[in-house]
């Protein structure tokens, strides 16, 4: 991170675990939602956005652990917050041993692979959202019922309609994780 | 989104000031999930030049319950409201429409202040500048209410007294209203009821902020439901929705608060349903009647007879799911 010499204020977040120092009036507007800053300024693309008007769910992501609409958040207003999105899912460990050694594991997560093996997306629109609202489910219950997982991802719309894989996936994903 | 500037307030008072000096050109901003809509689609011919943010002003969130009931500040989420262990033991109702809102990322970010404050849904209303251009309809200053002669399926089956028949969409106002529910602003203490108007939707000038909300101990022995009918079972609004509180002693109904919501500009409150309940046995035969008679006075529009029926089978589902 570059060393800032202005006093102009800042909006600090921490964003997948990394601090980031974002200038009011150079990085962000105080009209830039936060799914705009995401995507457009900090380049992380996995957050989508759809409806734009906080009804699909698209662009979901988790403040302090919660889900929460990135489109209908200003950015001004996350100051101190910890912000976690899709890219965020992935195993940051270091390996230890190995030609490889050094670099993270890049592993998926749990509920990243299930939503693969269990064919859960079609075009992939809805995916970082319903995963993020998937994983908020699992950190907080780590063993749903159908209806707890349904609950929890009603506000995630999934045009192309892989409602049932998805519920299957999120159930595995949980076996996953408590088995680890 | 257009440009404003922002401001973190650190009091209502210093809030409501920065509102005053405005001249009307700065707006609050609680969870933003509705005030932001309206901005992103620039429906309404004044833009803000200034947010003044209300989640920096410190306990305004907090819920608190003492000897005379409950106290929620306007600032609590809807998902703190309707996981609170002691609103879902005393207040079930309250819990049970706080948590009927939209979807959770909503309700993670939604406050009870910005659900009892939101504008209307009205798809007119709602239409966005960048499509062609924003409406002007008759609650902007204009001259028709367009749902009168076009689609006016989601509109008021009791009337529009000023002239516009957009419904108040709040999950919570109904059930609040029928609670005896009390507010306070920066100005007034009023009842829940009467801070509602046809339009614009409440009393608050446009300087008043919205700080807490009172719920008297429900009746001993008392006991309440609250029914959300809606097409999808998240995300939408309610079409109609219904909140009961019944106190029945001895088998006798003693008490009966039934509103009604999504059907009129204002939470509605089904006075001639109570009156028929009081002194009865609270039977299939009674829930059926004080449903007719709830919905007798309607008067539907072209396309939304269909809200009347479900309307009628609602109250008498609530009634019954209270007795
Ligand atoms: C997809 C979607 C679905 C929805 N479904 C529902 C539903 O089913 N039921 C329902 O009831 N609502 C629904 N809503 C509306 C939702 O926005 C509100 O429920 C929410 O509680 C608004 O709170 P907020 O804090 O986000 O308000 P904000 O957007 O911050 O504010 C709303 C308005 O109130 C004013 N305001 C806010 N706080 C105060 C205060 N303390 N004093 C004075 N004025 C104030 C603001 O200036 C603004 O004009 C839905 C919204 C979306 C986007
Ligand atoms: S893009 Fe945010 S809810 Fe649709
Ligand atoms: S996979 Fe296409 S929207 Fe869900």
């Amino acid at each position: 991170m570059k060393q800032r010499t202005s006093r102009r204020p800042t909006v600090n977040l921490v964003i997948n675990g990394n601090p980031q120092v974002l200038e009011v009036g150079v990085e962000v507007q105080p009209w830039h939602t936060l799914n705009y800053t995401l995507r457009e300024v900090l380049s992380l693309k996995g957050t989508k956005v759809g409806c734009s008007h906080g009804g699909c769910g698209s662009c979901t992501v988790l403040r302090e652990g919660k889900p929460i609409l990135s489109c209908t958040t200003l950015t001004i207003e996350c100051n101190g917050a910890s912000i976690m999105t899709i890219e965020g899912l992935r195993d940051t460990s270091v390996m230890t041993a190995g030609g490889m050694r050094g670099t993270t594991t890049g592993n998926l997560h749990p509920l990243q692979q299930a939503f693969i093996d269990n064919y859960a997306f079609e075009c992939g629109m809805c995916t970082s959202g319903m995963i993020l609202s998937a994983e908020a489910l699992l950190n907080s219950n780590p063993d749903p019922t159908e209806d707890d997982i349904k609950e929890a991802l009603s506000g995630n719309l999934c045009r192309c309609g892989v409602y049932p894989n998805i519920v299957k996936a999120v159930h595995e994903a949980a076996k996953v994780k408590k088995n680890d | 989104m257009k440009p404003f500037q922002h401001v973190n307030a650190s009091t209502t008072d210093e809030a409501a000031s920065l509102l005053h000096k405005s001249r009307g050109k700065a707006k609050l901003i609680a969870g933003g999930t509705d005030l932001l809509g309206i901005l992103t689609d620039d429906i309404l011919p004044a833009y803000p030049r200034t947010l003044v943010n209300l989640k920096t002003i410190p306990g305004l969130d907090s819920i608190k319950e003492d000897s005379k009931g409950l106290r929620i500040g306007a600032l609590a989420k809807l998902s703190d409201i309707a996981g609170h262990p002691v609103i879902k033991d005393r207040y079930p109702m309250i819990a049970r429409a706080a948590g009927s809102v939209a979807m959770p990322q909503v309700r993670n970010m939604g406050t009870i202040g910005g659900n009892l404050c939101q504008d209307n849904r009205c798809w007119y209303y709602r239409y966005p500048n960048h499509l062609g251009g924003r409406l002007i309809c008759l609650r902007k200053g204009g001259t028709i209410c367009y749902t009168l002669t076009r689609d006016n399926r989601l509109d008021s089956i009791f009337g529009g007294p000023e002239g516009c028949f957009a419904v108040c969409p709040s999950d919570i106002a109904t059930s609040l209203v029928a609670m005896g529910a009390t507010v306070t602003t920066t100005r007034r203490a009023v009842a829940l009821q009467d801070f509602f108007t046809p339009s614009p939707g409440t009393i608050l000038d446009a300087d008043e902020i919205l700080t807490e909300i009172q719920v008297p101990r429900p009746r001993e022995g008392s006991r309440s439901a609250y029914l959300k009918f809606r097409l999808r079972k998240s995300i939408d609004f309610a079409m109609v929705n219904v909140a009961c509180v019944l106190t029945v002693e001895g088998g006798l109904c003693r008490e009966a608060s039934i509103v009604l919501g999504a059907v009129a500009p204002t939470p509605w409150r089904a006075k001639g349903a109570e009156d028929v309940l009081r002194g009865r046995l609270v039977d299939d035969a009674a829930a059926e009647e004080a449903g007719q008679i709830a919905l007798a006075n309607a008067t539907p529009l072209t396309m939304n007879k269909y809200k009347v029926a479900i309307a009628r089978v609602l109250v008498k589902r609530a009634i019954l799911a209270s007795a």
